[in-house]
């Protein structure tokens, strides 16, 4: 057991956990921040993507004591008073049916455009295809997400 | 899949056979090996840790010696079971061929592997085992040469 | 149209909690002093079971207990059934073979399950699952069904001489012949429709509690369809009686059909609760997902078609041989029979048909419905056909189809459906001008001269959709009625909660039922709530599957709202001294046509509930309930036309185009009906190029991850162009069809039909890897005509 300690959705949490804990059963069981969802274990399918530090990552594939002292921001913290844009543009744009992949489209999404923004580029609708390749949704056919991620971009 | 390879080994055919022979060489030679202990004449029973794409799995099984022509040939053939992690089966026939003080050994491999193993791994199995199967032998080959205990 | 009316698009009431990250799966619950289940699965596909140690498991820290199949027998827990009995030709009944959830002397499919440990973390079961030591004597096996028909192939079940499960057929099969046999032109294809895994992003999940002082249990469970599983449970498994079994799916990510079957997991973690007195959580993870949850599809299939001198179809014959798997899940016999063949007249006028269809076991998952059941394999043998005769007659494709289309309704097929409504030369029309078909061979030189190959497909798909009458169907075999039931209740404040046997799990119900309800009352959307997914709530339900929920649970809350309104008008005629026949209902009140005279809908549902003031003999309370049985299946049908462009160097093909058309019948939200066809398009495509289960000779299944069941990513899929050509439904209330499926069914061949067009081969299968794509090329020799 290791103690850990961290920033998650700006507050502070203190944990022993197990060493072989990931971030993702942290988060669900430890915290019982649930928006975290778990859909494959080949660390392909995205439904777990976090921001730590502020740059998506899957927390299924990440342990939760490499995280000593990080920042992490889940589905859970991501609203701030009000929706984020990320979570307008899905309901307005239908990016969503089932709602088990969104939480880590909302999250990749975010960081998609985040970063697209920093270093001037644009994000095409080709850019966000090519940038989601690591989160699956079963539902949508990726139509409505992209187009979701598409008019968020504009105005986050 | 099927594996075959071939080492000159500088120890004459008599030293190298006893050394196929012989389960503290086998034992340092398998990659991953933990134990491995004489069951009977031709059987012994082995502990194997091997880590296949993303599975890590602790194999306890049986080696058996058949076809025994010695000094020249036999096959070594052995079935280890990881739990739920599935189970992986294969053998090597290994033969040995004089030239002069050295000894020409050749083998022909085969690897079969099941269960979650093969679900997660299948990809990696090939590559997996070939590397195994060379490795096992390079070790022999070392070991023989340089008299000296092979690492993993 | 109103704004959150019937067509309205109306965004989605359920998004909040779902892109907050507050949605509630059954993972997501979690009782006090959970336990946890993991379960000691086969690695072999087929294997006599001589032995369990569990000794070493047993002895752990923190392992509750390790139960095996000989304790669940001896308990009397029933054996999986299959829940439609299909005979076969000769009349004798199928033959179905012994499925306990834990196996106990055989295991038949890699993952078969043996034992089970309840321990009290998740990662201590799983840890002493892999200390349970069993002793497999290992068979030989057999995966494909062609091979299991042969004489010395591994035989599965000791009740299913040769691993035939039955032998079917449908229609005439001496006047098909005889068609055939007068046929100017023949077209026969060997086709292949590849097995797929359905998988649902939120893996399958059940939390079971047994509440020993009631000797009631609670399940929570990842199910389309909660009231069934209960049932199921009860009356087959034998787990608990009815009245103590609570069942509640409450959100499921996703099903697809692979969450309508009640598995082994959840009737071992409900009566591992009842041995354990603990609350027993099991969850999938995906690789358990690949070897346990039914796999759709996997049929090999011969047909023949034949025309006149004049393109005419006359006779069409077909032989399949569809693999059902190592068990009978619950709807496996029904998806190549019933679900499959009755569709083989597609939307042409065929006057003689013949289908023969053999169900086989082998060595692998079970086999059952995913979404478009048997209607997929049927629309892609069809479109196929179709496609490839009109190359051979050397005519257009679409006009040899325009040739064939059945023009009037109602229309009876040689194979059971009676078509009750379309519009097919109509759907086709559309699609080509909003494909552009026109401008297609401007588009193929402009690929021709940049080295790549451009070809273009159709696929007119018709499907069957919210399978029914009960009668009918239960005349057929089936084991449960196909009605809905809706309870419609208007509380004293004049809010309105709905109480449907309808199961979302993605679908939008609670925007979409309630934009009905609001239509209906002309009532803010707000103010009305739909409630599912809890046995204790909604009273029966068939839940969510074959596209069934707009056509049958819309219809059923609709006769509920019948029953609501005629007693709001008699509240209101009453109060307000005017005739029943002159009440309205609009604009939140009740009112008297022409006049001033009028009542807030909240005071009709205080009246009804104070009961101070009511008509004679009127009951109090303003609640009601209906079921709904339709009359006949409905019909949605379309044309979709797929344009690819294929890199003849590498095989490798991309979408640059695909239009849909579809008749749905009435729509109540195109927003959501729209998104219900990317998905399915989607699948169809994920089927067509990418998706294919595969396993070894020994049964070692080999797309068992992420890794290598290749799942449709984003950058796979081009934008899709959806529109609607719709025709009235005229056998249910609000003349609807039904979604959920026709992209996944008419998807496939329209792919397919573009690649062989590009390609100059017919000869491609499915998945049109780029692989296979290059191969074909290679064989068509088309590489050298571009270079």
């Amino acid at each position: 057991m290791t103690s850990i300690k961290m920033t998650v959705n700006g507050k502070s949490v203190e944990k022993e956990v197990a060493d072989q804990t990931l971030l993702s059963e942290f988060l669900r069981e430890n915290l019982r921040l649930t928006g975290t969802h778990v859909g494959c274990d080949t660390s392909q399918c995205g439904a777990c993507t976090v921001h730590v530090n502020g740059k998506s990552v899957k927390s299924c594939t990440t342990l939760a004591v490499s995280l000593d002292g990080a920042e992490v921001t889940t589905i859970e913290g991501v609203a701030n008073g009000e929706l984020h844009p990320m979570q307008v543009a899905f309901n307005d744009n239908h990016g969503l049916q089932c709602g088990f992949c969104t939480p880590g489209m909302i999250m990749s999404g975010i960081d998609m455009v985040n970063r697209y923004k920093a270093s001037g580029q644009e994000l095409t609708s080709d850019a966000i295809r090519h940038e989601l390749e690591g989160n699956i949704c079963r539902c949508t056919g990726y139509h409505n997400i992209v187009k979701s991620i598409q008019d968020a971009a504009a105005k986050m | 899949m099927d594996m075959t390879g071939e080492y000159r080994i500088a120890a004459t055919r008599d030293v190298v056979w006893q050394a196929l022979n012989d389960a503290e060489v086998l034992k340092a030679c398998i990659p991953g090996c933990e134990a491995l202990e004489w069951t009977s004449e031709t059987t012994l029973s082995a502990r194997v840790v091997q880590k296949i794409g993303p599975v890590k799995v602790k194999f306890n099984g049986e080696v058996e010696l058949v076809n025994i022509n010695a000094p020249q040939s036999y096959t070594i053939q052995g079935e280890g079971k990881g739990g739920v992690a599935g189970f992986a089966k294969g053998g090597a026939d290994v033969v040995l061929t004089k030239d002069g003080d050295e000894t020409i050994l050749s083998f022909a491999a085969k690897a079969q592997v099941g269960g979650k193993i093969a679900q997660l791994g299948s990809r990696l199995i090939d590559s997996t085992a070939k590397k195994l199967a060379n490795k096992f032998f390079s070790n022999f080959h070392e070991y023989l040469s340089d008299d000296a205990p092979a690492g993993d | 149209m109103s704004e959150q009316g019937i067509g309205a698009r109306v965004k989605r009431k359920e998004d909040k909690r779902f892109t907050t990250g507050k949605g509630k799966y059954t993972d997501d619950v979690r009782h006090e002093n959970q336990a946890y289940a993991a379960f000691v699965r086969s690695p072999y596909a087929h294997a006599n079971v001589n032995g369990i140690d569990a000794s070493e498991a047993e002895a752990m820290d923190g392992v509750i207990a390790v139960l095996n199949g000989a304790q669940l027998t001896g308990d009397e827990i029933g054996n999986i059934i299959c829940g439609w009995a299909v005979n076969s030709k000769d009349g004798s009944p199928m033959n179905m073979g012994a499925w306990s959830a834990l196996a106990t002397s055989k295991v038949r499919y890699l993952g078969d399950a043996v034992a089970v440990v309840i321990a009290e973390t998740q990662a201590l079961a799983r840890q002493a699952a892999e200390a349970v030591l069993v002793d497999y004597e290992v068979l030989p096996a057999v995966v494909s069904a062609v091979k299991a028909l042969k004489s010395d192939a591994p035989q599965l079940h000791d009740n299913a001489p040769g691993n035939l499960i039955f032998d079917w057929e449908i229609g005439e099969e001496a006047a098909t012949d005889a068609a055939l046999a007068g046929a100017a032109h023949i077209t026969e294809m060997k086709i292949v429709n590849n097995r797929l895994a359905p998988n649902p992003m939120e893996p399958r999940s059940a939390v079971a509690t047994y509440d020993e002082a009631e000797e009631h249990y609670t399940l929570y469970t990842t199910s389309q369809n909660p009231h069934v599983a209960r049932l199921i449970l009860s009356a087959f498994y034998n787990v608990a009686p009815e009245h103590k079994l609570r069942v509640i799916a409450p959100d499921v990510g996703g099903g697809f059909g692979a969450k309508i079957y009640v598995y082994p997991e959840e009737i071992v973690c409900l009566w591992a609760s009842m041995k354990t007195n603990r609350s027993v959580k099991w969850t999938s993870d995906r690789s358990e997902a690949f070897v346990t949850d039914a796999h759709g599809r996997d049929h090999v299939s011969t047909a023949r078609m034949g025309f006149d001198e004049n393109n005419k179809i006359v006779g069409f014959k077909v032989d399949t041989v569809a693999n059902l798997g190592a068990y009978m899940s619950l709807f496996s016999s029904a998806v190549p029979t019933y679900l499959y063949a009755t569709l083989l007249s597609g939307q042409y006028n065929i006057a003689n048909i013949h289908c023969n269809v053999r169900t086989v076991y082998t060595n692998t998952v079970p086999v059952d419905a995913y979404r478009g059941a048997g209607r997929p394999e049927a629309c892609y043998l069809v479109e196929r056909m179709m496609e490839t005769a009109a190359r051979e007659l050397g005519v257009d494709p679409s006009e040899l189809r325009r040739g064939n289309f059945i023009g009037e309704f109602p229309h009876q097929t040689p194979v059971i459906m009676a078509y009750d409504a379309g519009d097919f030369a109509g759907n086709l029309d559309q699609s080509k001008e909003a494909a552009d078909v026109a401008g297609f061979a401007a588009r193929k030189a402009a690929s021709v001269a940049n080295g790549k190959l451009r070809g273009l497909g159709y696929s007119c798909y018709i499907e069957a959709c919210g399978i029914a009458p009960s009668a009918a169907v239960g005349s057929l075999g089936a084991g449960v009625g196909l009605w809905e039931s809706a309870e419609v209740r208007v509380n004293p404040v004049g809010t309105i909660e709905v109480l449907t046997g309808s199961h979302s799990h993605g679908q939008g119900h609670e925007t979409t039922f309630a934009q009905v309800v609001a239509d209906r009352f002309d009532l803010p959307i707000e103010n009305i709530q739909i409630v599912h997914g809890d046995t204790d709530k909604v009273q029966f339900g068939m839940g969510t599957y074959g596209s069934r929920s707009a056509a049958v649970g819309l219809s059923a809350i609709v006769k509920a709202m019948d029953k609501v309104e005629a007693k709001v008008k008699k509240i209101a005629a009453h109060i307000l001294e005017a005739s029943e026949e002159d009440i309205v209902i609009e604009g939140g009140q009740v009112k008297v046509a022409g006049t001033d005279k009028a009542m807030g809908w909240h005071e009709v549902g205080l009246t009804a509930y104070m009961a101070h003031n009511l008509p004679e003999g009127m009951e109090p309370g303003l609640k009601e309930g209906a079921f709904y049985d339709p009359v006949n299946f409905t019909f949605p049908a379309g044309t979709y036309i797929c344009e690819v462009e294929v890199d003849p160097e590498t095989g490798v093909t991309t979408i640059e185009r695909f239009t849909a058309v579809d008749d749905f019948g009435t729509i109540i939200n195109p927003m959501i009906v729209e998104g219900q066809v990317h998905g399915g398009l989607a699948q169809g495509i994920g089927q067509a190029m990418l998706e294919g289960v595969v396993y070894d000779d020994d049964g070692q299944l080999l797309t068992g991850s992420y890794m290598d069941y290749t799942m449709p990513r984003a950058d796979d899929l081009p934008f899709y162009k959806v529109l609607h050509n719709s025709t009235v439904c005229p056998n249910n209330p609000l003349g609807i069809k039904g979604c959920g499926e026709a992209g996944a069914i008419g998807a496939p061949p329209a792919v397919i039909n573009a690649i062989t067009d590009a390609i100059g081969n017919n000869d491609l299968a499915m998945p049109a890897t780029p692989q296979n794509v290059w191969a074909a090329i290679q064989a068509s020799g088309k590489s050298i005509a571009v270079q």
